[in-house]
């Protein structure tokens, strides 16, 4: 269907871990592909791996074997320092808890990535004004995470999550605390996002949620049950 | 290459600001933390000033006895205390100085200039009229005196060489005495009664203040040794004060001395001295060690607050990186790398800390200023050293008690972090 460039390979890629005596396949040789621009929900009941899968593609967390290319780095072999590195270039983050940090404003939320990431203050808050334009909210950047509302805020972790330009948005449950109505208009703006050509992945346990993506991929005891179109 | 220098300064930057808002937000509680370093702080600064006080006042008070007079006296004071060990030597005679005054004038390569006898006595008081000062320091000298021993007039003049020779009752007071006795302010011409002589004030000295806190170059009263012999006797206690060419050179004029005393007093070779010859270094070899003692204890009493102190700010930040657990994970998953952690916290503990040194220098500053205010003849000194000391301290203190926590909180897994509760 897309001819794009691949922007994720991940081949036999597993993680275990051993729980007391017992060894947990959280992920088993998984394969799995995302080419640039791709809009997909991956599903799962809880234990089936997504959050394992999750950690790994955010670059939290490293794979006990297999391969995993992002942007075209072996991310599988990287250290703590390098990791961090891509996840401040590579990787926004879209968190159920939103995690904003109440103390500071919108802007200087928005603008934290652009710190670690070396840029200079003047650049900084200008990204992140715009930013948070791009999600609509470019009248509340002097505001603090509690005078928002949860749609609001989550608005502002979006922004969050674009203004490093990154190679993709990983979104984990990114509904999960919002009611219905604010859970469609984020969906909606993940679409607008994507229809601009960001690729996103996103982490939910919600159909309808899904059924905004174009891509579903369903994970069950470690390993991938279907991936296919909703 | 400049990018991760710029990025290390932007990163820096961020954890002022952190640790500023981190403070700000939690007021008393980095107040707290900070009181040890306060306590330590003030410590270590009233410690050093009252060293540099004692140190100071110590010099003022040997400058006030002349670095380049030497004593001979019965005892040696750099054994103060073991006074049975001359009580059966010689008394030490003022003849001696004139015999001390034949040798060095036959002697062209002497290290001494002259010396002078005094008697003295603290058994004295004086009366003016109604007025009267019990316990003044009363000297019998020669008129020489003024060559060997510091202090300016404020009024009159010294005794001249006739007075001296023919023991005139004049004599030379201090500033407490002429202030004490005659009210009017002018001393000078009056008599004033020592037990039952009258003698004249021909002089005033300027205000000197004490010799080591202890004694009152004030309260002495300075008259011709004749004059004195009539009023007190022999009874007095005898020094010949010795001016010596050069004060780089006490060493060898204190053996020059020696041997014209032991001529004197005809000791055959091989007998010990019966007599001692001082100078104003033993006195500083005697404080030397409650000098030293102060600064042990003052060192260990400060080490030990500093100590809790950093015991205090290590167990707060431990606290302070668990509660801000998921801000960590947070700010790593957005590409803080583990030394960007580390630095964050350690900044934090050394904000703290040197937010305490500042308000500790305050302190002891204000403790100083009022000291100095309410006791101005105790010796204090604040020095800018001691400021460099103590802001150094405060941030050792911050590094030592924040590395722990901080190199803690550079270790967590982000993605344990992000979900931690």
């Amino acid at each position: 269907m897309s001819e794009s460039p691949y922007i994720i390979r991940i081949s036999s890629l597993s993680k275990h871990y051993t729980m007391g005596d017992q060894l947990v396949k959280a992920l088993d040789k998984i394969d799995l592909d995302f080419r640039k621009n791709d809009y997909a929900a991956i599903m799962g009941p809880s234990g089936s791996g997504k959050s394992t899968l999750m950690n790994i593609l955010g670059c939290l967390d490293t794979p006990t074997a297999g391969r995993y290319e992002l942007n075209g780095q072996n991310v599988a072999e990287m250290d703590d320092d390098e990791l961090a590195r891509v996840r401040n270039r590579e990787i926004g983050f879209v968190f159920q808890t939103f995690n904003l940090l109440p103390r500071l404003d919108c802007l200087r939320n928005v603008e934290l990535p652009l710190i670690y990431a070396g840029i200079s203050p003047e650049e900084r808050l200008e990204r992140a004004r715009q930013a948070l334009e791009e999600v609509g909210l470019g009248d509340r950047i002097d505001h603090k995470p509690g005078e928002l509302s949860g749609g609001q805020t989550q608005r502002v972790a979006i922004a969050r999550a674009l203004v490093n330009h990154p190679s993709i948005i990983l979104a984990d449950e990114p509904t999960g605390n919002l009611d219905t109505a604010t859970s469609h208009d984020i969906m909606e703006m993940f679409g607008k996002l994507s229809d601009a050509g960001n690729t996103i992945i996103l982490i939910t346990h919600e159909e309808d949620i899904a059924r905004f993506t174009r891509r579903i991929i369903r994970l069950r005891d470690g390993k991938i049950e279907s991936d296919s179109a909703p | 290459m400049s990018t991760s220098i710029r990025q290390f300064r932007y990163e820096t930057g961020e954890s002022l600001n952190i640790a500023v808002q981190q403070i700000k937000a939690n007021k008393i509680r980095s107040f707290l933390t900070a009181l040890g370093v306060i306590i330590g702080i003030v410590a270590i600064t009233m410690m050093g000033t009252a060293i540099n006080g004692i140190d100071l006042g110590f010099d003022k008070s040997l400058s006030m006895l002349g670095y380049d007079v030497i004593y001979v006296q019965k005892g040696s004071w750099s054994t103060m205390g073991q006074w049975w060990r001359y009580r059966n030597r010689p008394d030490i005679e003022t003849r001696y100085a004139t015999e001390i005054n034949r040798l060095i004038a036959g002697n062209p390569l002497s290290e001494l200039i002259v010396a002078v006898p005094q008697m003295s006595t603290i058994q004295a008081d004086a009366r003016y009229r109604d007025r009267q000062i019990l316990q003044i320091f009363a000297l019998g000298t020669s008129h020489d005196y003024p060559r060997t021993a510091s202090g300016d007039l404020s009024d009159g003049r010294f005794f001249t060489a006739q007075e001296s020779a023919a023991g005139d009752a004049v004599c030379v007071i201090g500033d407490d005495i002429a202030s004490g006795l005659f009210t009017d302010g002018r001393a000078v011409g009056k008599p004033l009664r020592l037990k039952n002589h009258n003698v004249r004030v021909v002089g005033v000295f300027k205000k000197q203040g004490k010799f080591l806190g202890l004694f009152s170059f004030d309260n002495q009263l300075i008259m011709p040794l004749g004059a004195f012999e009539k009023v007190y006797g022999k009874t007095g206690m005898v020094t010949i004060r010795v001016k010596v060419k050069d004060e780089k050179r006490i060493p060898e004029a204190k053996e020059e001395l020696t041997g014209l005393m032991r001529r004197i007093r005809k000791l055959p070779p091989g007998k010990a001295d019966d007599f001692g010859i001082n100078e104003q270094q033993a006195f500083k070899s005697q404080l030397d060690p409650i000098r030293n003692g102060i600064a042990l204890a003052g060192i260990f009493i400060t080490g030990m607050s500093l100590f809790v102190g950093a015991i205090g700010i290590m167990n707060i930040t431990f606290v302070s990186v668990k509660e801000r657990t998921r801000e960590i994970g947070l700010r790593k998953a957005l590409g803080a790398r583990r030394r960007t952690i580390l630095m964050q916290f350690l900044i934090e503990s050394v904000m703290i800390c040197l937010v305490g040194g500042v308000i500790g220098l305050a302190t002891a500053l204000s403790i100083t200023v009022l000291i100095q205010n309410l006791l101005p003849d105790f010796p204090v000194s604040f020095s800018p050293m001691l400021v460099l000391a103590s802001l150094v301290v405060s941030v050792a203190t911050g590094v030592i008690s924040g590395l722990a926590p901080a190199v803690s909180a550079s270790r967590l897994d982000p993605a344990v972090s992000l979900r931690y509760e």
